[in-house]
């Protein structure tokens, strides 16, 4: 049969976002695919060089709409390390439970999308609901509901409002009943499954040599999580396990993440419990000295890192933003080839895509 | 290309990682990578002449233990572009940040695609924004900006 290219995108309903998949298919067997990128880009790197050090931070939050607090925390990160600029541990053990937070509802909204794809809506309105708990904690806490503006270079905003502690572990309380219902759902579903299990295969070793990173490398059988192997702000005080199965299938990454905010509540919990009392935020200078800072966050969908240049003034010089889903979805022909065009929903929507942060 | 012939570094008694891996680095490549440093636990730098860093980066996957090419940035300065490689290893912790320079008027440098996959679409993008050409790279097209753009829009000589 003749061989040829079909688009899905950049309007199909399965690239959650402004991005391109050709595919190239004999008959109904993927033989090619080569993923386009580039229609959400703004140019933030160059933004950056023409704004001071705390106007960025809003900035930011813009790279990806399900996980803006992961994103200004990096670049806090980055920057503290650039300046030298200490940290209170209350701030810290804040912004990993805000952290948590943000990842529990980043997850949920990918196992919406995820479910729609699928053609389970029931999955898309439950989680949808249950999303909104943490992102209503999120704005008692911050003000805002998707962009947060919260972390700060040198600690965070503000402190966090009464009550605060009560609510949340309510709503992990809550969230923890409720994943045990998902997994009954979606495991449950004799579609789901059959969607998903051995469907879009990847390799241990092509995982780590196309740079993969995330749920999607711990899903082929690398345990490496950055809270756990190079440890950042207060992770080490934390208890909890990172998730890995050695399938490397559709069904193992959403595993992962399902696995993941398992350990999320734990940690949310962990962090209000052993928050100490004290300051949350230090001054900070206002010039950054010339010289480079590098921060490298687990992201919800991989390693995010951030190097920044500065040369003495108030402005970076080069901001240099990596974003994880921009690696992994160079991968994405190594994935598809040799699966049914009708697979592509399942594969690409199991890489948990964010244009926002790929196209910067 | 020359075959690599160094033999596995191995660890020396009361060496930490990051000392071990710049000793192997000095002692395979004395000519060409200099300046080694721990900045801080886990995070090492070293600076590598342009010429090698084919070499030295297949030397540091396969010797080395280093998998994961994490990010290649590229940064102008008055006077030159540096390259700069924060390549990870999953086995030992460490993260290497190796910066390569080139002059003003050459901004080329070998690509190491062929040695991690994940390098391909960074170096896309380094050549789309900086206009940093990668030899022997695959496919050295534009990703993010469209194909029909004149300009590298993160050169400081570029005002919107």
């Amino acid at each position: 049969m003749a061989e040829m290219w079909i688009n899905m995108g950049p309007q199909h309903p399965m690239t959650h976002g402004l991005w391109n998949l050709r595919v190239k298919v004999d008959g109904e067997t993927i033989v090619d695919a080569e993923p386009e990128v580039g229609y959400l880009h703004r140019g933030i790197e160059k933004i950056c060089e023409g704004l001071t050090y705390p106007q960025i931070i809003p900035i930011t939050d813009r790279l990806c709409y399900g996980s803006s607090l992961t994103w200004s925390h990096l670049y806090c990160q980055s920057v503290e390390d650039l300046m030298g600029v200490e940290v209170p541990e209350r701030a810290e053990y804040i912004r990993v439970m805000a952290i948590e937070m943000q990842r529990i509802a980043s997850h949920l909204m990918w196992l919406a999308a995820y479910a729609g794809d699928l053609g389970m809506s029931v999955g898309f309105t439950y989680t949808m609901r249950d999303r909104e708990v943490f992102v209503d904690l999120l704005q008692a806490l911050t003000g805002s509901r998707l962009t947060y503006n919260y972390p700060r270079i040198g600690g965070v905003a503000h402190d966090l409002p009464p009550n605060f502690d009560r609510d949340s572990i309510r709503a992990v309380d809550y969230m923890e009943g409720r994943l045990k219902e998902y997994e009954d759902l979606f495991e449950g579903s004799k579609i789901f499954m059959m969607r998903n299990v051995g469907i879009g295969l990847l390799r241990k070793e092509d995982a780590l040599n196309l740079g993969v990173t995330g749920p999607s490398l711990r899903a082929s059988g690398v345990s490496y999580d950055l809270r756990k192997d190079m440890p950042y702000s207060v992770y080490p005080e934390m208890d909890f396990e990172v998730a890995t199965l050695d399938d490397g299938d559709c069904y193992a990454r959403y595993r992962v993440r399902m696995d993941e905010m398992w350990e999320s509540c734990k940690i949310v919990r962990q962090a209000l419990q052993k928050m100490p009392k004290g300051r949350w935020r230090m001054v900070s200078p206002r010039n950054a000295p010339a010289g480079t800072g590098l921060g490298r966050v687990e992201d919800p969908r991989g390693e995010a890192v951030m190097y920044v240049v500065g040369d003495g003034s108030d402005k970076p010089y080069r901001l240099k933003i990596r974003s994880p889903i921009f690696v992994t979805v160079s991968a994405a022909p190594k994935i598809l080839v040799g699966y049914k065009l009708a697979d592509v929903v399942a594969i690409m929507g199991g890489l948990d895509m964010c244009i926002g942060e790929n196209d910067r | 290309m020359e075959a690599v012939s160094i033999e596995k570094a191995p660890s020396r008694i009361g060496e930490n990682p990051e000392q071990r891996v710049l000793r192997a680095l000095a002692e395979s490549f004395p000519k060409t990578v200099s300046d080694g440093a721990r900045l801080r636990p886990g995070l090492v730098r070293a600076k590598v002449d342009r010429s090698d860093i084919f070499r030295v980066c297949r030397v540091l996957k396969d010797n080395l233990g280093f998998e994961h090419l994490t990010m290649i940035s590229a940064v102008e300065y008055d006077d030159r572009f540096e390259i700069v490689y924060h390549i990870a290893s999953y086995q030992s912790k460490l993260l290497l940040e190796l910066i390569s320079t080139t002059p003003k008027d050459d901004p080329t440098v070998d690509s190491i695609s062929s040695i991690w996959g994940g390098a391909n679409w960074q170096e896309r993008e380094s050549y789309d924004l900086m206009g940093i050409v990668f030899r022997s790279h695959p496919k050295l097209e534009r990703i993010l900006l469209p194909k029909d753009v004149l300009y590298h829009p993160l050169r400081k000589d570029f005002k919107g």
